[in-house]
């Protein structure tokens, strides 16, 4: 116990020892930090928004002419096994010509006497997927069913937001590995640089016949609370930009919100940990080799 | 305690020492004499296994170069004291810290930290300057700071690097009555110095080394 401590300490005094060099780090790690909370916060407002446009989406499927009410109600239920369907809702001719007295104003029986509207089926798609939506295997599956049709759906429309949302995606996310990266080396070199300046002591602790493992904690939780310092600033600015960013657009508008992901702080702290200590690791590593 | 079988250690410009026998017992005194470059150094870092022989090999308490493991050094380390002639204190610690180091190493509880760090400054002469940092001390302080080092952890074998190349003649003259203390204490002592005339007449063994290889 009294060994630990000692170690904790040491990672401390660190800190506060070189305070320039940990300034410095602790800013970029706060940067960085920051910039993943904005484009973790753009990334779920747009999977948000792709969820509620998904929900939109609508295909219409026409039965033939003579498939009955009955049947156009079992070919709704397989509609509705076909993966990346959501839900498939039957219409029947009834409620067709009640949906069309809706929509023009006219009853078609009274028109024609009989009633020419087939049965159909209206299909919801998955809504809540990460990746994009295809679309086109979905309607290649219900052309191949007995009794259908006609389909018709925004196909344009529905594969234009996906792909945008698709490189959105991956935009997102390689940007974060990149920014990951760079904070990881960030780290690393600012743990280097301490491990040189305090070369005395690493020279001193290995004649005094310290484990190579001893000699490195301290720098470990010197990284860690590096990580931990900047990602506490980087969620305080976060929650404070989203505020801001909120309070800005009620101004204009009260249809529109930033949402945030309360434990995004939490995400951030365990992402800084994480990178302080690979960052210190792989800084020591490489010079107790 | 320390035996040297046919050692030879190359650096790669030049040679460190060539097919060196040596034993050193328990309690012994032991000088090993010779001019700057001569090998002492390296015979030195061969011992507390910062170097490790290209032929030959070391075999220090039961340890053997030839077997060793990396993670087995730290614990034969912790066996053996070190001295050098550039003291090697911590700038930023005050005396209490340096020397109390060995000992956070070793995992010793903190209360028994503080009793053997004033025993041994007690015995180096240094009880009282436990908060003074090493800027405050004169040459001849830091080196026994240094020694209080070496001894706080209890070694057997005590290193001394030309201890006494940065002293007085008079202070280097009590260092060598401390050293004479702690191997009457019973702590092996092997000693580098080019000083021939502070070790002479202290009636110990005494080894001569040139151009890496031991002279009679």
């Amino acid at each position: 116990m009294d060994k630990f401590l000692f170690l904790v300490g040491e990672g401390f005094k660190n800190l506060w020892r070189f305070k320039i060099t940990t300034i410095t780090s602790i800013i970029s790690v706060f940067m960085t930090l920051y910039l993943i909370g904005i484009l973790f916060t753009i990334g779920d407002n747009s999977q948000k928004l792709i969820v509620y446009l998904r929900s939109k989406y609508k295909i219409e499927v026409f039965f033939k002419q003579e498939i009955s009410d009955t049947k156009a109600q079992k070919l709704t239920q397989e509609i509705q096994k076909i993966p990346g369907i959501r839900s498939a809702t039957n219409i029947n001719r009834a409620d067709a010509a009640r949906i069309f007295k809706q929509q023009f104003g006219e009853d078609i029986l009274t028109l024609l006497e009989t009633n020419p509207l087939p049965a159909s089926c209206v299909v919801n798609i998955s809504r809540t997927q990460s990746s994009a939506i295809d679309i086109a295997p979905i309607i290649a599956e219900i052309k191949k069913i007995d009794g259908v049709d006609e389909i018709t759906f925004q196909g344009r429309l529905i594969s234009r937001i996906e792909r945008y949302y698709d490189l959105l995606f991956k935009t997102l996310t390689g940007v974060a590995i990149v920014i990951l990266l760079v904070t990881i080396s960030i780290i690393s070199n600012t743990i280097k640089l301490t491990f040189y300046i305090r070369a005395d002591l690493v020279k001193a602790l290995k004649l005094v016949g310290a484990s190579n493992i001893f000699i490195k904690i301290p720098f470990i939780i010197d990284g860690i609370l590096q990580g931990l310092i900047g990602a506490l600033l980087a969620s305080a600015a976060l929650y404070g930009t989203i505020f801001a960013g909120n309070h800005f657009i009620a101004a204009m508008t009260n249809r529109i919100r930033i949402s945030s992901d309360l434990f995004i702080g939490l995400w951030l702290t365990i992402v800084a940990v994480l990178i302080g200590m690979i960052g210190a690791s792989r800084a020591t590593a490489k010079l107790l080799k | 305690m320390i035996a040297l079988e046919n050692v030879s250690f190359s650096y790669k410009k030049w040679v460190g020492v060539t097919d060196v026998n040596l034993v050193v017992k328990r309690d012994e005194f032991t000088y090993i004499i010779g001019p700057t470059g001569s090998g002492k150094t390296t015979l030195m870092r061969l011992i507390y296994m910062d170097l490790f022989p290209d032929n030959g090999r070391v075999l220090i308490n039961g340890y053997d170069t030839s077997r060793i493991k990396n993670r087995h050094i730290p614990r034969l380390r912790q066996n053996i004291g070190m001295i050098f002639q550039e003291y090697h204190l911590l700038s930023d610690r005050n005396l209490f810290a340096n020397v109390a180091l060995p000992l956070h190493v070793m995992g010793i509880k903190r209360n028994e930290i503080k009793e053997t760090v004033a025993e041994i400054l007690n015995e180096v002469g240094l009880y009282g300057k436990e908060s003074h940092y090493p800027n405050e001390l004169s040459g001849g302080e830091q080196q026994r700071a240094c020694i209080a080092r070496a001894l706080v952890k209890r070694p057997e074998i005590i290193l001394a690097d030309e201890p006494t190349g940065n002293l007085d003649p008079i202070t280097a003259y009590d260092l060598m009555e401390l050293l004479d203390t702690i191997n009457g204490e019973g702590t092996a002592v092997f000693m580098a110095s080019h000083n021939y005339t502070l070790i002479r007449d202290r009636g110990h063994r005494i080894i001569q080394i040139q151009e890496g290889k031991l002279r009679a």
